[in-house]
């Protein structure tokens, strides 16, 4: 795992999560703004994931957890950004959010278990 | 400005509690095929456990995303079951916590999960409820 990256991750998260929240509140629909913000996520979760698995022999404990949150990770965005952009409401915001946070709080916890074992 | 009433399950709060329901099964899913594969015996019924909650919220993701009456009841038991599971295991792992030397997905009623568990399928049930008795999965 490569520590500035997770606070990369969790501060693009957090970047979508401000920006959803703008937007469902002035009602305006998914845009290329927010596609592109978790599309940058994207890249960053995926270049942490190869990084992780990579680098996972360096870990004690948890590995399969460790493996098994990082490989999941890398779905999370494209699915939020797929069932996000066929909603017409507000509600898609909400579905942004919901995504984002998971990718931050399964980061953090990633690192986490990366620190244990550092 | 009130939004339109969504005429699809996955329309509208839909597509959130789709979105809760696939991060719920994602997380589960993982949670319980680590637990099963490494260390099985250290705590079967919690793994086992997990591995139930996995199943129902794959079958609520995709009931809920799909819509239609067959799908509509697919989901009501599906959450009826979670319903009952996380109250259920909640109340277990605090009175017997022997019973779950590990944790699960629905155990101290999904405090691991932000009680997401606990209040996701009275979501679901909640808002299933209204396309039931519906022809086609609209709301009339």
């Amino acid at each position: 795992m490569l520590t500035p990256l997770t606070v990369v991750i969790v501060a693009l998260s957090v970047a979508a999560i401000v920006l959803a929240a703008i937007y469902a509140l002035r009602d305006r629909l998914f845009d290329d703004i927010i596609l592109g913000t978790l599309a940058l996520l994207e890249l960053a979760v995926l270049v942490q994931a190869v990084v992780s698995v990579v680098r996972v022999g360096a870990l004690h404990a948890e590995r399969a957890t460790f493996v098994a949150y990082g490989l999941s990770l890398v779905v999370v965005a494209p699915f939020v950004a797929w069932t996000a952009i066929k909603e017409k409401s507000r509600w898609s915001m909400a579905a942004v959010a919901v995504g984002t946070f998971t990718v931050a709080v399964m980061t953090g916890r990633m690192q986490q278990i990366w620190g244990l074992n550092a | 400005m009130p939004d339109a009433a969504p005429r699809h399950t996955s329309n509208g709060p839909g597509r959130v509690i789709v979105a809760l329901y696939a991060v719920m099964a994602l997380a589960a899913t993982g949670r319980s095929s680590v637990q099963i594969a490494s260390y099985f015996s250290r705590a079967p019924l919690a793994y086992v456990l997990s591995a139930v909650a996995a199943l129902f919220y794959i079958i609520a993701t995709i009931a809920v995303a799909k819509g239609g009456p067959a799908m509509v009841r697919l989901a009501l038991v599906s959450c009826s079951v979670e319903a009952v599971g996380v109250l259920a295991v909640g109340i277990v792992s605090y009175a017997i916590p022997a019973l779950f030397p590990d944790k699960t997905v629905w155990s101290h009623f999904g405090a691991g999960y932000g009680y997401v568990p606990l209040v996701l399928p009275f979501l679901g049930l909640w808002w299933m409820r209204r396309f039931s008795g519906v022809r086609g999965g609209t709301a009339g």
